[in-house]
């Protein structure tokens, strides 16, 4: 069994090199010891300074016939998507599916929603076809529907933390993660849900918090200096979205989900783990499992491990920092500062997916001109190829470790502002602040030692 | 802490930072370290068969770097051929059935049977590990990875 990033590709980055891996080690200590000693006393970041753009530049982005047009393409891909899965070819790297759901969409918005905001929740097919179908229901029943249910506040964002968990499975464990008709599947499968979830509840709500696609993309979207608010695109400073976050029941989960499946992709290519999984699945198979099922439980172990792993090492730093006072509860601290976890999960993925991205992302142009494999060429584009040669192994490090550095100084910073806007004592906001310091350096250490380990 | 302190000690550690970025680094003079590289002829263990055969017809290059498949699998073991970014990749695989080798990424494909040797020839010139499979056995569900091709930088 090899990761998605081979299936598709075939190609890894070299792991960065010992050398790199000290002083990026080392940066990160000095880093953390500077920033506490020179970040500001009075919390900056936590008011709200979002303003709207002047007239059209405002509103025009965010109007309907521009969301209409966008909710047709994300419908439509979401069509071509499950097409070309079903009735292409069922070579991996000759269909549109794999590439474009693995790459294009779970890699690709990442950076536009950083960048740009939240653009998802324009394309999103989901959304779109729950919203026109609501719209077409009211106009033949010429009245209002009845109302959905409410949210039940415990259930938060457990769905999409269980729905992020589950694609992590599918790209990282299932045998068959590539082949096209499993990637169209589990796409019509997660839409069916999709469509549960928005008809109980509401579509805006299901969206919101349990869709989760939508929710992890919210979240990178947070840190964009772009929001829209009631029909009106407006600026913000970057990073201020994310002290904005409410936390809800399973926000922390979610993250964990979202750092440790990154984790546990960089280090089933270690010999740490490569070691013990003829071991386990053995295990399973002695159990009566084929050997196939055996190493995909051992695989979705692996990854639950790893969640678990991450998860329990800030639910630690947390104990740690009630331990200092306050008379804050383990649940208030861990909410209070989980909108600092958003920078290092994106952090991670940049790091051990941006050269997937950089490369497999141009194969969608020869895929887009022949979706189904079959020798098309819509667009006149079937003939290109990828070009390996735009980046080179020295440029990708400096680069995943630029990544992960910078991931590092962000959240620190927020961490220092929510400690500051957090404890009335000056003394308690500094002495919570080590904890949350271990922590943060704990995973990024861990993200360098992934990459100086393992093929990202 | 006044404003020019906190502004001198960033300074001062982005001063630390360049320093010792300079130090770790290996410069590009001094990159050409002969313990890390290894290029094909070095790692090479060939039949005498095999090196009359290139000996003769490029004396100068690198011997070819030997794959066998037998029975499905590689023979010792999928191995990791590391070379260095513009070296001449030379590699010959055989196999007792008929099979397509892809070289991943440099996107080169060769039937090899009975008798009938894949020879690859090709300039390494792009960096990354790239996977050496069998469509053969990816089709038929077995592991594919017949080889990994290490490119290092220059």
């Amino acid at each position: 069994m090899t990761s998605l990033a081979h299936g598709l590709v075939g190609r890894s980055d070299l792991p960065i090199p010992e050398w790199l891996f000290g002083w990026a080690a080392a940066m990160v200590l000095v880093v953390s010891f500077v920033a506490l000693a020179v970040l500001w006393p009075q919390p900056r970041l936590q008011r709200d300074a979002w303003r709207p753009l002047p007239g059209a530049a405002g509103r025009l982005p965010v109007s309907r016939p521009v969301e209409i047009v966008c909710g047709a393409i994300g419908v439509f891909l979401l069509g071509v998507v499950v097409y070309s899965g079903l009735r292409g070819t069922q070579s991996s790297t000759a269909n549109f599916a794999p590439t474009f759901v693995y790459v294009v969409f779970w890699l690709g918005l990442v950076p536009a929603s950083v960048l740009l905001g939240d653009v998802f929740r324009a394309f999103n097919p989901w959304r779109a076809t729950g919203r026109a179908v609501a719209g077409l229901a009211r106009m033949v029943a010429r009245t209002d529907l009845p109302a959905p249910l409410p949210y039940p506040e415990r259930l938060g964002h457990w769905p999409a933390a269980a729905g992020l968990f589950a694609f992590a499975v599918l790209e990282l464990a299932a045998a068959d993660n590539d082949k096209p008709e499993t990637v169209a599947i589990a796409t019509l499968v997660y839409s069916a849900l999709t469509f549960v979830g928005m008809a109980l509840y509401g579509v805006e709500a299901w969206i919101r918090r349990g869709e989760a696609f939508s929710v992890y993309l919210n979240l990178f979207s947070r840190i964009a200096p772009f929001e829209s608010r009631d029909g009106v695109l407006g600026v913000r400073p970057w990073l201020s979205g994310l002290p904005a976050l409410v936390p809800i029941a399973g926000t922390v989960p979610l993250l964990a989900v979202m750092i440790g499946s990154v984790t546990f992709d960089g280090a089933a290519e270690a010999t740490l783990w490569t070691n013990v999984v003829p071991d386990i699945a053995g295990f399973f198979g002695d159990l009566g499992l084929s050997a196939r099922r055996a190493l995909e439980v051992t695989f979705a172990l692996g990854l639950l491990a790893a969640v678990g792993l991450v998860l329990g090492f800030y639910r630690l730093g947390v104990a740690g920092a009630r331990s200092v006072g306050g008379g804050f509860t383990a649940d208030r601290l861990a909410n209070g500062f989980v909108h600092t976890l958003v920078p290092i999960a994106l952090v991670y993925a940049a790091a051990h997916y941006f050269t997937l991205l950089l490369f497999q992302g141009q194969a969608i142009w020869f895929l887009a001109s022949d979706p189904l494999g079959d020798g098309s060429n819509i667009f006149g584009t079937a003939a290109r190829q990828v070009d390996y040669g735009i980046i080179g192994a020295n440029a990708t490090w400096y680069w995943q470790v630029g990544f992960v550095v910078g991931g590092h100084v962000t959240a620190l910073v927020l961490a220092h502002d929510r400690a500051l806007a957090l404890y009335d004592e000056a003394r308690l906001a500094v002495r919570s602040q080590y904890w949350m310091l271990a922590v943060m350096v704990g995973y990024t250490s861990l993200a360098l030692w992934l990459l100086s380990r393992s093929n990202a | 802490m006044s404003r020019n302190q906190r502004l001198g000690l960033v300074l001062a550690a982005v001063a630390v930072a360049a320093i010792a970025f300079v130090l770790v680094s290996p410069g590009s003079d001094d990159d050409a370290d002969p313990v890390v590289k290894t290029t094909p002829a070095q790692e090479q263990t060939t039949t005498e068969q095999d090196t009359t055969v290139t000996d003769q017809v490029i004396p100068s290059k690198p011997a070819a770097e030997r794959i066998r498949i037998r029975g499905g699998e590689v023979v010792g073991g999928a191995k990791t051929i590391t070379v260095t970014k513009g070296d001449e990749v030379r590699l010959v695989v055989t196999a007792d059935a008929e099979d397509d080798i892809h070289v991943h990424g440099y996107d080169i494909e060769k039937r090899a049977g009975p008798g009938r040797p894949a020879r690859f020839i090709f300039d390494a010139g792009m960096e990354g590990e790239f996977e050496i499979e069998s469509h053969v056995a990816e089709d038929s569900g077995n592991e594919p990875l017949v080889a990994r091709l290490v490119v290092e930088p220059a």
